[in-house]
């Protein structure tokens, strides 16, 4: 599979501190990458970095061909690469569907009638089962409710590359199975979905690859059931033995 | 959920005779000075001026939420620049003269203070206004020779009104079109979340600059337009930073919340100042800044703030019970009255409104 996505040597340092350091990585349409790695490992910034919520050091960042490491981040929307927050992000005091109307217009790439965007945004909404909540403000909706609209955010903009966060955390478990079918049928829809996460059944279950992050490098990649024996893996998670 | 034929047919009515009323409305106003003394004309004058320059005022800091404290530099550069430019040029073109010009500083300015959040806004904007003033003075003294200058045009408080009833008018249109179209969805979700704003795409910058000038715009023209009313101009008088504040407590008196909310702050203000200052003459200022005081410590969230606390207060809730009528007519709802926004007066009598005529709500 020809890669979408491309990270070239991207390194990003917080004054001394080496929060991504010369890591690489690639992802196709239709392939989900889960992307782990014990917490402070720099997995959201890499996120963060090719988002474009920062810029970064050195490396490069292409899409589809095109080098997108000097893009601002709306503009990278618009190149079709969006995201989720690992803290869910949204207007406190708008109604879920408001956002969604924006992403809409502003996100989709053509020009969508004012009129129409409503419609289309409420379609959104429905594809991620949280139409009837349309009216809701944030905090009105449960936690996983509004992961949803979120991604509903997400989604009308019609990324081809989509950064879930944590997107699966702090979920129930019946939660957790609907959660992993909506990824599942991005991924099946041929969107490139790159997956931070610590739910290990649902980085097992869903990821055709992974990539094993620890302060700020990558230390393993390769298919999930593989690499989550790697020696490598476990002592970046668990320490060492004798520790 | 399609809206019947029935239901149709009625918001369209409803929209024909709210079309009619302001019509009509804008129609009586326009005849004022035929039918009112010269003290109560420019009373009207007072009231329009400020109506355009709180409207104008909402438009940049009622979606973005950035307190802008510029308004009397824009206000003053229109009525300078005709000041300065009357002699030369013919009276529309020393409007259209100013119109450039505060588009021109609010651009650069827009494009300096982009990065600046809250507070540091505010002050900013505060320290432009008096900048602007002091360079201007300075101008006049050391460069021109002069510390004040005279407009003497045949343009009378009548043609003033006239104006400014017109730029009304304008300010009300584009404030109501900018709630039904993209760029206003933008503005919204830019002041909740600037964050969210970029991630849907949104180019930030951009979006603030451009109705940063929108609403320079209309401030610069309402003092070239009041420019021929004082014949004796000076930059003291034209750069009063008093007019910015007067304008902020206008907008958080009379509401954001809906577009017309901004009347019912401009009226009560004017009459007070006016009051005080003939009653008052030498304490004016002082009497004022108080005023001012306790309608910001005591009544930090307005007037509306207080009412809804009495009306909780007597048990009654304010928020009607909504029942879910489809995402669209929600939609609709939200965008012609964002939930965030300060209500004001307006507020209060909106709900006393429903309360009495329980129309569309009384079938969800």
């Amino acid at each position: 599979m020809a890669a979408l996505l491309e990270v070239e040597n991207l390194r990003k340092a917080f004054g001394g501190l080496v929060a991504v350091n010369d890591l690489s990585l690639a992802v196709a349409a239709g392939e989900v990458l889960g992307l782990i790695g014990p917490n402070g490992s720099g997995k959201t910034t890499l996120l963060n970095l090719i988002a474009g919520t920062i810029r970064p050091d050195a490396g490069k960042i292409r899409m589809a061909g095109e080098d997108v490491t000097r893009l601002a981040n709306h503009l990278r929307v618009r190149r079709r690469i969006n995201r989720t927050f690992q803290l869910v992000r949204a207007p406190p005091n708008m109604p879920a569907i408001g956002t969604v109307m924006a992403a809409v217009l502003y996100g989709a790439g053509e020009r969508v009638r004012f009129k129409d965007a409503g419609y289309e945004a409420a379609g959104w909404l429905g594809e991620m089962n949280v139409l009837t909540k349309a009216d809701r403000r944030f905090d009105q909706l449960t936690y996983i409710e509004q992961k949803r609209v979120e991604l509903a955010r997400a989604l009308a903009t019609r990324p081809r590359v989509l950064l879930l966060d944590e997107w699966l955390s702090g979920l129930s478990p019946s939660e957790l199975e609907g959660g992993m079918s909506v990824v599942w049928s991005l991924a099946a829809q041929g969107i490139a979905v790159i997956l931070v996460e610590h739910v290990m059944t649902a980085v097992r279950a869903l990821c055709h690859r992974v990539i094993v992050m620890n302060a700020g490098a990558k230390v393993a990649e390769g298919r999930p059931d593989a690499v989550l024996r790697d020696p490598e893996v476990i002592r970046a998670y668990l320490g060492d033995e004798d520790a | 959920m399609a809206a019947s034929a029935e239901d149709r047919r009625r918001r369209r009515t409803r929209t024909a005779a709210a079309i009619g009323a302001l019509v009509a409305l804008v129609a009586v106003l326009a005849t004022v000075p035929l039918l009112t003394s010269d003290y109560q004309l420019s009373f009207m004058v007072n009231v329009m001026s400020y109506l355009v320059l709180t409207i104008a005022w909402a438009l940049f800091s009622g979606t973005t939420r950035l307190v802008s404290l510029a308004t009397s530099a824009f206000f003053g550069i229109g009525m300078y620049t005709v000041a300065m430019s009357i002699k030369i040029l013919p009276l529309y073109a020393s409007f259209a003269l100013a119109i450039v010009v505060g588009a021109a500083v609010a651009l650069v300015v827009g494009v300096l203070t982009l990065r600046l959040s809250g507070m540091f806004f505010v002050i900013f904007s505060f320290g432009l206004s008096e900048m602007i003033r002091e360079l201007m003075v300075w101008w006049e003294i050391n460069q021109t020779h002069t510390m004040g200058r005279y407009v003497y045009v045949p343009f009378d408080t009548t043609m003033i009104y006239e104006h400014l009833l017109g730029l009304a008018v304008v300010v009300f249109l584009v404030g109501w079109l900018l709630r039904r179209s993209r760029l206003g969805i933008a503005l919204l979700v830019i002041g909740e979340d600037e964050t969210v704003a970029r991630q849907v795409g949104i180019n930030v910058p951009f979006t603030k600059v451009a109705i940063f000038i929108v609403s320079a715009m209309f401030m610069t023209l309402t003092g070239a337009l009041m420019a021929p009313r004082f014949s004796f101009i000076n930059p003291n008088f034209a750069f009063n930073p008093l007019v910015s504040f007067v304008v902020v407590i206008m907008a958080l008196l009379g509401g954001l919340q809906k577009l017309w909310a901004p009347v019912l702050g401009v009226i009560p203000l004017i009459i007070l100042s006016e009051r005080l200052q003939t009653q008052f003459p030498f304490w004016y200022s002082v009497l004022l800044g108080l005023v001012f005081m306790v309608i910001v410590y005591f009544l930090p969230r307005g007037v509306t703030g207080l009412l809804e606390d009495i009306w909780k207060a007597l048990g009654r809730p304010l928020a009607l019970p909504r029942g879910f009528t489809g995402p669209l007519l929600d939609a609709w709802a939200w965008l012609s009255r964002p939930i965030f926004l300060p209500r004001g007066l307006a507020g209060i009598i909106e709900e006393r409104w429903l309360k009495i005529m329980p129309r569309a709500n009384e079938k969800r």
